[in-house]
């Protein structure tokens, strides 16, 4: 009997099953939502908890309306900019560290304490140094995305696997060339992984810096929304910029894969 | 074999490597001497921690010996050169290539153009029977085709020496024994120095012209074995004949005693 129920799940189609999985995953999103539709109005007022259906009202209004797309590039903007330059300086700063003992031996000491800084905690200071406004938002982005970047890119370059830098220099390859033809495809997968960690950080640091002092972005409209109790506008812009990280990354994801066919 | 007088002649004197941690120091090698004629295909044996490997990677110029000589063909060597080329034990071949630009690297760095460098590759890639898999990734293959490609990528560039590291140590009987039947082929043809370092004695005296047993622990040469066998014969043949089995037996006991250091007088 038990071979028959065996028997029975292979049979089911593999389109039905990716189905059946996609619905699984997605569960307790719909249960929260369910629960949160009913909990608004009966166990909290619908004033303080907008139920989900104003929320997705308002998201529709937001974007028929336009008001909210100047205000999500300028985000976006800022996330491309951070989290570029991040991973410029990181994958540099982390391979430099891993090759080069000096290079290790200054930035050490000085990773090491700001690690546990949390970031958002620089945003008044970076406020004095460079007004309200990109410039805050952008060296915050990219002072939070920096360390998982330097990390990463620091452990790959180095565990290169030593025979593959042999392998390499017995065919001739010495230098700059080595860099180029082994460290650094060697360490790809890794610098992408610690991009895929930065992704999300990186809209946690801007849409907390645009919190704290912004006068444009998603982390912007939240603020006011919530200063003036206008909360379904609030929670629409929530749920957008999740929208927005959450599709980058599984974009991203989809990007990574391509690049390592080899992997 | 060894009367022809090929390039690829191996000299090594005095040979002596120390590891130094800063803390402590090992000396992984002493007091080695040993030669071996161009196109000789020869053999080192030893116990595990012995410094066989070592040995061969001081041949390949990637590390430094502490004190001695190892000159190729006259020259001292001095690091890494394409005259000779390493086949690796766990095959390192570069996952982020494929078979087919893994066999053209080494050309790529002696600047053949690419309709050359394909040409010539796709000779190496057919004579491993790799041929279908140019396009395969490392990771899409089996050892023992990892292995004909780390093969195939060393033979490309030509080298005179060919080091190899235990190469089919990872792989089973059947399939070792058909890798070794075509090292041999290719070996007769190419006229190649082989230093080959195993710890399998049944390995080393049906591939070798000669043996060379290390001692335990520090390394150094204990004998060499010449070996006499009729290439023209199967390798059924050869494996039952009496001097494969005496040179065998020889080999054997020699290494024996350096394992069990325990019941020497």
């Amino acid at each position: 009997m038990s071979n028959v129920s065996v028997r029975s799940v292979d049979a089911v189609p593999a389109p039905l099953l990716r189905a059946g999985k996609f619905l699984f995953d997605w569960i307790p999103l719909v249960i929260l939502t369910v629960l949160w539709e009913y909990a608004s109005g009966t166990a909290v007022p619908a004033e303080i908890l907008p139920p989900p259906t104003r929320v997705v009202g308002e998201i529709q209004e937001l974007i028929v309306s336009g008001e909210v797309y100047s205000h999500l590039f300028t985000s976006l903007f800022r996330i491309g900019v951070g989290l570029g330059l991040s991973i410029a300086v990181g994958v540099l700063l982390g391979i430099g560290m891993a090759r080069l003992d000096p290079v290790e031996d200054f930035f050490e000491v000085l990773l090491a304490l700001t690690y546990p800084i949390p970031k958002t905690a620089l945003v008044p200071l970076a406020i004095l140094w460079l007004g309200v406004g990109t410039e805050t938002a952008v060296l915050i982005v990219f002072l939070a995305c920096l360390l998982p970047i330097v990390l990463n890119a620091y452990n790959a370059a180095e565990n290169v696997d030593k025979n593959l830098v042999w392998a390499a220099k017995m065919m001739g390859t010495d230098g700059r060339q080595l860099f180029r033809k082994v460290v650094i495809p060697a360490t790809i997968p890794e610098i992408l992984t610690g991009v895929r960690q930065a992704i999300p950080i990186a809209f946690i640091a801007l849409v907390s810096a645009e919190l704290i002092a912004s006068d444009e972005g998603i982390g912007y409209l939240i603020l006011t929304a919530g200063q003036v109790g206008n909360y379904p506008t609030m929670f629409a812009n929530i749920v957008i910029i999740s929208a927005v990280a959450f599709f980058a990354v599984r974009g991203y994801e989809l990007l990574r894969e391509r690049v390592l066919v080899w992997t | 074999m060894t009367e022809r007088t090929l390039d690829g002649h191996v000299s090594i004197s005095d040979l002596e490597k120390v590891y130094d941690d800063g803390a402590e120091r090992t000396t992984a090698i002493k007091d080695l001497s040993f030669d071996i004629e161009g196109g000789e295909f020869a053999t080192i044996v030893g116990p595990s921690g012995c410094g066989k490997s070592t040995l061969l990677y001081l041949v390949a110029g990637f590390l430094d010996e502490t004190s001695g000589s190892i000159e190729v063909d006259g020259d001292p060597i001095d690091g890494p050169g394409t005259d000779r080329g390493v086949v690796f034990q766990d095959y390192a071949l570069f996952p982020w290539r494929t078979v087919m630009e893994n066999v053209t690297y080494g050309l790529e760095e002696q600047g053949y153009n690419k309709e050359e460098r394909r040409s010539r590759a796709q000779k190496y890639i057919d004579m491993m029977d790799l041929s279908g898999f140019e396009n395969n990734y490392p990771k899409e293959l089996s050892g023992g085709m990892k292995q004909r490609v780390g093969l195939a990528r060393t033979l490309a560039y030509d080298p005179k020496i060919l080091l190899m590291d235990e190469p089919f140590g990872a792989l089973d009987q059947p399939l070792r024994e058909s890798l070794q039947d075509q090292l041999i082929d290719i070996w007769g043809d190419l006229d190649k120095t082989v230093v080959f370092v195993t710890h399998d004695v049944e390995e080393a005296v049906y591939l070798s012209d000669s043996v060379m047993v290390m001692t335990r622990h520090p390394g150094t040469k204990k004998n060499v074995t010449k070996v006499d066998l009729d290439r023209s014969q199967t390798r059924e043949e050869i494996i039952t004949s009496n001097e494969f089995t005496e040179t065998k037996n020889d080999v054997w006991k020699s290494l024996r005693e350096e394992t069990q250091p325990e019941v020497q007088p």
